[in-house]
């Protein structure tokens, strides 16, 4: 499998000299796999608008686009690429858009397609040409997707219902693994608190635990990760919890715990200049410093073969 | 032909009597569910004080809806893993259905049908309130209010079928037939419920006046018209049914006058609250 990262940024787009190295766009990766290099997107956030341009040079000389698109989930930096993305105007193109939706919100199809209409941009989604098909996703330990490629997602923890996948082929692993916050427990440990109840502490304590441990089995052995890592734990503590986020000090101990090959580490903090970025790699990537994992920060336009 | 309306009403008023109180699990999630400020503590508690509800709110988070690897055996996981919202919603929907459904007395209207109904008003009553931007703890309001609107027809015995039939044979709106029939209408039989139920403002008024919209001002005559037009938009739609197939017409348009909603609007949301109906549906598999 080969991956291309055309977005790494989380909450907004950031463009400008301070963010030119790793990129400003809002996530978005490029999955090819196998031989045939089947295409295979995570994520519309901005990112995805020049995807579909190379797309246009690259893949329609060799005929009709026909790809899937897998939504973590449906907040606005993963979704707000797609009506810029060009193939959804073609007429042949065919598209399928995986994705999670919140108890009781409104089905896929509007949740992304709400906002193509007249009061946010201009072409209204019924008058697409391109075939386009929604497909609402749950927690699913293996869905096949054919020709050896086989998906599985997660439920994460996000303020909203948001899902990683984990792409398996030929032998080969790579897991998302964003929005998401570790689980933690959200019940009042303070005994001296009023509404302190001992067996609902001691509960959230064990399911936030166990949580977190499904989720590293998840991505347990992956030859890449891409995971959320938004924050530093001081940042984190300083007013960031329960804002659905992880931080690389988390994330590259439980990387490097379960055996994943390559830490991609993603959804940058918009206000994460470059230097930050470059002087942060000095500790956070040295090779062997927290084990075995290889850990970098992902960047705009980056390759990566596994 | 007429019954001896005396004694329709001698009988609704002893059903009512004999219908049980809201219980406090109820009164409690739904004050827990209008505040923002609720902590996961007093959520958990106020549902697990009621082991029924409990099993059900369990049941709905591992039903197929969510379809989770790991099985949900307690409230304490499943605020953990689905966060309080969820749970929240869940445990309101859950709870008023089984206050009402238990209450349930005649066969005329069949459970299925009738809660097919209620269900369609109250989604379509918070689909056209999100159109006009209602905040959502108020749309919640409007959903369970919807749900709600024809609690009083729960009480009408055997005879509410010859009612039915004239309203469905001469083409007329179920509540003129009741009125004419019965001596009195499904509007003022709700409202004595909620009033022994002490349901807000909000939800008791749309129970006695969804037919009756006139003559209520400001934010609430907004609120009734929400419930009142999900309601005929169900009937249009034939979601369910709850006897009133022949709704009065003029009185959309004055709805919709009175809510500012366009014709346009009030017909885009079908594909909408078809979906929404189909989630909210999992609700009577309990």
């Amino acid at each position: 499998m080969k991956i291309r990262f055309w977005g790494v940024r989380g909450s907004i787009p950031c463009p400008g000299p301070k963010t030119q190295k790793y990129g400003g766009n809002s996530a978005c990766i490029e999955l090819r796999v196998g031989k045939e290099e089947r295409l295979i997107i995570v994520d519309a956030g901005s990112g995805i608008r020049e995807l579909g341009t190379f797309l246009l040079s690259n893949d329609l000389p060799k005929g009709p686009i026909d790809t899937s698109i897998f939504l973590s989930h449906t907040h606005w930096d993963h979704i707000m690429g797609f009506p810029y993305f060009t193939p959804i105007y073609i007429p042949g193109t065919r598209l399928k858009v995986f994705g999670p939706v919140t108890f009781e919100d409104d089905p896929l199809e509007d949740v992304v397609g709400g906002q193509m209409k007249y009061r946010y941009f201009p072409v209204n989604m019924g008058e697409l040409t391109s075939d386009i098909e929604y497909i609402r996703l749950k927690e699913d330990p293996s869905i096949d997707m054919g020709n050896g490629l086989k998906v599985a997602t997660k439920l994460l923890n996000h303020p909203i219902t948001a899902l990683g996948y984990r792409f398996e082929h030929e032998g080969k692993k790579v897991c998302t693994c964003y929005d998401t916050e570790p689980f933690r427990n959200l019940f009042i440990t303070d005994p001296e608190h009023p509404d302190y109840d001992e067996a609902m502490a001691y509960e959230g304590e064990e399911v936030a635990k166990e949580q977190n441990m499904v989720i590293e089995e998840f991505y347990a052995g992956a030859d890449l990760l891409i995971h959320d890592s938004q924050y530093t734990a001081a940042e984190y503590k300083n007013g960031r919890v329960g804002w659905g986020h992880s931080t690389f000090e988390h994330v590259i101990e439980s990387a490097n715990r379960v055996k994943v090959k390559r830490l991609a580490l993603f959804h940058h903090d918009p206000d994460r200049t470059d230097d930050q970025i470059d002087a942060m790699a000095k500790d956070y990537c040295e090779p062997g410093k927290y084990g075995d994992t290889e850990v970098f920060f992902a960047r705009e336009g980056d390759v990566i073969n596994v | 032909m007429s019954f001896d309306k005396d004694k329709q009403r001698r009988d609704i008023e002893r059903f009512i009597q004999k219908m049980p109180s809201l219980s406090t699990t109820v009164g409690k999630v739904m004050e827990i569910c209008s505040r923002t400020d609720a902590s996961p503590n007093e959520l958990n508690k106020v549902i697990s004080l009621d082991p029924v509800l409990t099993g059900q709110v369990l049941k709905l988070i591992n039903s197929a809806y969510y379809s989770l690897v790991t099985k949900i055996t307690s409230l304490t996981r499943a605020i953990t893993m689905l966060g309080m919202n969820t749970v929240k919603n869940m445990a309101l929907s859950t709870a008023i259905i089984r206050t009402v459904a238990g209450a349930k007395k005649s066969k005329v209207l069949p459970t299925s049908r009738f809660w097919a109904h209620t269900i369609g008003a109250g989604v379509s009553a918070k689909m056209l309130a999100s159109i006009k931007d209602v905040p959502v703890v108020e749309r919640e309001e409007l959903f369970v209010a919807g749900l709600l609107h024809d609690l009083g027809k729960i009480p009408f015995g055997d005879e509410y079928i010859e009612v039915l039939k004239i309203a469905k044979n001469e083409q007329l709106p179920l509540i003129e037939v009741e009125r004419e029939i019965m001596g009195i209408d499904h509007q003022e039989v709700g409202l004595m419920i909620a009033e022994k139920w002490k349901l807000n403002e909000v939800i008791t008024t749309c129970i006695s006046r969804h037919h009756d919209v006139n003559g209520l001002e400001g934010n609430l005559a907004k609120q009734v018209g929400f419930v009142a037009l999900g309601n005929i938009y169900t009937n249009i739609l034939d979601i369910g049914s709850a006897g009133n197939s022949f709704p009065d017409e003029g009185e959309i348009l004055l709805l919709l006058e009175v809510l500012d909603i366009s014709l346009e609007d009030f017909g885009h949301i079908g594909a909408s609250v078809q979906e929404e109906i189909r989630k909210a549906e999992i609700f009577l598999q309990i």
